[in-house]
């Protein structure tokens, strides 16, 4: 069944002075129910534009769509009864009161049987880990806990496609890698389809199973996600700082961009060599005092798409 | 109408949480508005009667304006606050739910200090408005009559900024000029200010005309009433449903 | 340049580059003045044409200029200055080698300027319009200083009673209580010679009616400079009280840390 269709959907903003700005510049994909999709692309690419045109917040230029076979912007209400949203800029618990005190309103919102609600809540609580949050005033908890309880509000009328929209954004590395597990938990357990947002690389390889990428409106990539990890994402890029600075570095499997002064910048071929037998092998031979590795920034993702050969 | 109703409930709890300081704000709105009865006591002792209107009446008229005001800015606080709340992209929320989106909107979020205009209202009628049952039935119909009216014009005003852009400067000064107007007795306007008030900047139907009926019931003044009630509530709600469709959710496109 | 200068000229030039801002305030005061003109009119003619010696002219010309004197100062500066002093702004500001006080009352003068210059032609035409010409010429030559200095009285009053905040952390009661002081005791609702006669003897000797009656008195045809002299002594005064509030806020500032 398909969950999620989008057909040369098209949306462009007025600007008080020159031309018009197109965001979303024609974008056709379809989505299975139950797919785990990542959504991404460089700040400003569309993506937000286009969730808010799935969810019926705003108005498509030109082009078509169906959600749960739902047209959103024209029957809106009908569909928000049947998908869930986070968006990680907003918040949707009110924040001077506890958490259980906005999922009784959503309750009430969404027609939820007492009963049905408790029932629900009890689950939720269990699988996302936050029924000791629940009656803490929204304003003490943190943002980790506070996405937590955000994802419970979202969830707790049983929507059949959750859309996230960068609901990772500002966590720390611990709370983000907890958050993505919940996402995946969510999907397995309750058949949920997932559209996730984002511009951080790692939550495309956590959380998804196929990715879709836009730039400037349009979409440029859409593919299996362990198909991507082998053609783009097969390298990690390592920043070192050494006691002394060193000579060289030579590290088999891995390639030296940058070396000033005690600090070098390293680039691994994850295909070629796994990440963990490089770190391994720097420790050994010498001595490094920080170490840390990142995945590529998506600009740099971007660019190899453009100039894969077609 | 039992989200609506809980969402209200919500809300009023949630402007409570802090408690020192809500009720810090209501008795500073009720000192504010004391000081402006002070001012009409001193305006009438020394200048007598003012086209049929005395100190007395215009306290009444005073309490209206106290209640209505305390119900649409008070109660539906974000009734004044559409244009800003469209330029910020903050209707996104109640977008996602699915409830009538204008009705979710002006039940979430309750000022604490209009709240002050709301309790005070109904006890200056009752200390100084000569309260018979027909007089408090029609302090009672005209208010809830002038806070449809004034909450529809507001929410108007804010719309446009859904078709214009900005960031609600013109619901400001709706709101700014209606509140004005609607403080003073309606007969001190004559010629193209007085239509303005009965058309443009429906004032009269948020005090004016219910202060009459309060004085001397007449039921063509009523229905009237009614009907504009009925109208403002339809271009309220019409004006926002339009904007909504030209709605970009803050989305700022400055390149 | 020197500093206060320079803070004058930001407040000016800041004012008239947000024009949208500016042309909302303008829109405000024109309803103002339709409001108080009906008002004022009626008022005069149930009572033969004069109260207290104001005809309906020199009624609203008092109306036009305690309403623009009062109006050249933004709404909320004295919950503003509170903010500042709340949040640890002015903490900061302290580390300059210039008056923190003196720096922002400059900026806040220079704002007003530009607006009172928007605001008393705008407003000068308006009741030219509604009411016809000024009791004399010479008096609305004469209410333009006397606007401004009811202006800097104001502003100087404004950082006196929000420095209450460097020991209450917070101004928004001191605000609105000043807000009302200029209301009634100042002459802005109502000249003063229409309250009772000991209300009207006492909020004259207040500092408060330097702020509003007096540019109106001045406008309604009493080009008296007497009244002028009064509201100079009043600013040295507020000026001084403001700058003592601040030093004693930033000592205790200093000593409590921040």
């Amino acid at each position: 069944m398909i969950a999620i269709e989008a057909r040369e959907l098209r949306k462009t903003f007025p600007v008080r002075r020159g031309e018009p700005v197109e965001a979303v510049a024609g974008i056709s994909f379809a989505v299975e129910a139950g797919e785990r999709l990542a959504y991404i692309g460089p700040n400003g690419a569309g993506k937000s534009t286009s969730i808010k045109m799935l969810t019926g917040i705003l108005h498509p230029t030109s082009g078509d769509a169906a959600v749960l076979g739902i047209v959103p912007w024209k029957k809106r209400r009908e569909l928000a009864a049947r998908i869930g949203t986070l968006f990680g800029q907003r918040s949707q618990l009110w924040y001077q009161l506890t958490p259980r005190q906005t999922f009784g309103l959503l309750g009430r919102i969404y027609r939820i049987p007492a009963d049905e609600e408790r029932r629900r809540l009890a689950r939720l609580g269990e699988l996302l880990d936050a029924t000791q949050l629940f009656d803490q005033p929204v304003r003490g908890l943190s943002l980790g806990q506070r996405m937590r309880c955000e994802l419970v509000a979202s969830m707790l009328h049983a929507p059949e496609v959750l859309f996230l929209d960068e609901p990772t954004i500002g966590l720390d590395l611990v709370a983000k890698a907890r958050f993505r597990d919940l996402i995946v938990r969510i999907n397995e357990e309750q058949g949920t389809t997932i559209l996730l947002t984002s511009h951080d690389v790692s939550d495309i390889e956590q959380v998804a199973r196929r990715v879709i990428v836009i730039n400037h409106g349009r979409l440029i990539y859409d593919d299996r996600v362990s198909v991507m990890r082998r053609a783009l994402l097969g390298t990690k890029m390592l920043d070192v700082r050494f006691e002394q600075p060193p000579a060289s570095v030579e590290v088999e499997g891995a390639r030296l961009v940058k070396l000033s002064g005690a600090g070098a910048k390293l680039v691994v071929d994850t295909d070629r060599r796994p990440i963990r037998s490089v770190l391994d092998d720097l420790l050994d031979r010498y001595d490094v005092v920080d170490i840390s590795v990142a995945d590529p920034p998506l600009e740099e993702i971007v660019s190899h798409i453009y100039a894969r050969p077609v | 109408m039992t989200a609506v109703a809980a969402t209200l409930r919500t809300a009023v709890a949630n402007g409570l949480a802090n408690r020192n300081s809500f009720w810090f704000q209501v008795s500073l709105m009720v000192a504010n508005d004391i000081t402006w009865i002070i001012f009409w006591v001193l305006f009438f002792h020394q200048v007598g009667n003012l086209r049929g209107w005395d100190a007395h009446d215009v306290i009444v008229l005073f309490s209206i304006l106290l209640t209505t005001a305390g119900v649409a800015l008070g109660l539906c606080a974000n009734s004044r606050k559409i244009g800003q709340l469209s330029a910020d992209g903050a209707l996104d929320e109640t977008l996602t739910l699915p409830v009538p989106p204008l009705a979710h909107l002006l039940s979430t979020r309750v000022d604490a200090a209009n709240t002050g205009d709301l309790l005070l209202g109904p006890v200056v009628f009752l200390l100084a408005g000569n309260p018979s049952p027909e007089r408090a039935a029609m302090f009672l119909f005209g208010v809830v009559a002038g806070s449809v009216v004034l909450i529809g014009f507001l929410v108007a005003c804010g719309s446009l900024t859904l078709f214009v852009g900005g960031r609600g400067e013109q619901a400001d000064l709706g709101f700014n000029a209606i509140l004005i107007f609607a403080s003073y007795p309606l007969d001190l306007f004559g010629g193209a200010t007085k239509m303005l008030l009965f058309t443009a900047v429906p004032a009269a139907f948020v005090t004016g005309v219910p202060a009459r009926l309060v004085r001397n019931f007449d039921t063509p003044e009523a229905l009237l009433m009614v009907a504009v009630a009925a109208l403002f509530a339809l271009i309220g709600w019409g004006t926002f449903h339009l904007g909504l469709r030209h709605y970009s959710s803050g989305s700022i496109w400055i390149r | 340049m020197n500093p206060y200068l320079a803070g004058w000229r930001l407040g000016f030039l800041r004012t008239i580059r947000s024009p949208g801002d500016m042309s909302v305030r303008i829109g405000f005061f024109a309803i103002i003045l339709v409001v108080m003109t009906a008002l004022w009119t009626a008022a005069v003619d149930a009572n033969g044409g004069s109260l207290h010696g104001y005809t309906r002219t020199s009624l609203l010309w008092y109306v036009f200029a305690a309403q623009t004197a009062v109006l050249g100062v933004r709404p909320r500066s004295v919950e503003e200055i509170g903010d500042e002093i709340g949040s640890g702004t002015v903490a900061v500001q302290m580390l300059r080698p210039v008056s923190v006080v003196g720096l922002r009352m400059s900026i806040d003068m220079g704002e007003a300027c530009a607006r009172l210059i928007a605001s008393f032609t705008v407003g000068a035409l308006i009741t030219w319009l509604f009411v016809g010409a000024p009791p004399s010429l010479a008096a609305l030559g004469l209410a333009a200083p006397a606007v401004v200095l009811g202006c800097a009285a104001n502003i100087a009053s404004c950082h006196a009673f929000g420095g209450i905040a460097f020991w209450l952390l917070d101004a928004k009661a001191s605000w609105f209580f000043f807000q009302k002081l200029v209301f009634l005791p100042g002459g802005m609702l109502i000249p003063l010679e229409l309250l009772p006669r000991p209300l009207e003897l006492i909020s004259f000797a207040l500092p408060f009616a330097t702020m509003a009656y007096v540019p109106g008195r001045i406008a309604s045809g009493h080009p008296d400079p007497l009244l002028l002299l009064w509201q100079l002594g009043w600013l040295a005064v507020l000026l001084g009280m403001a700058g003592a509030v601040f030093a004693a806020g930033e000592r205790r500032l200093q000593v409590m840390g921040g």
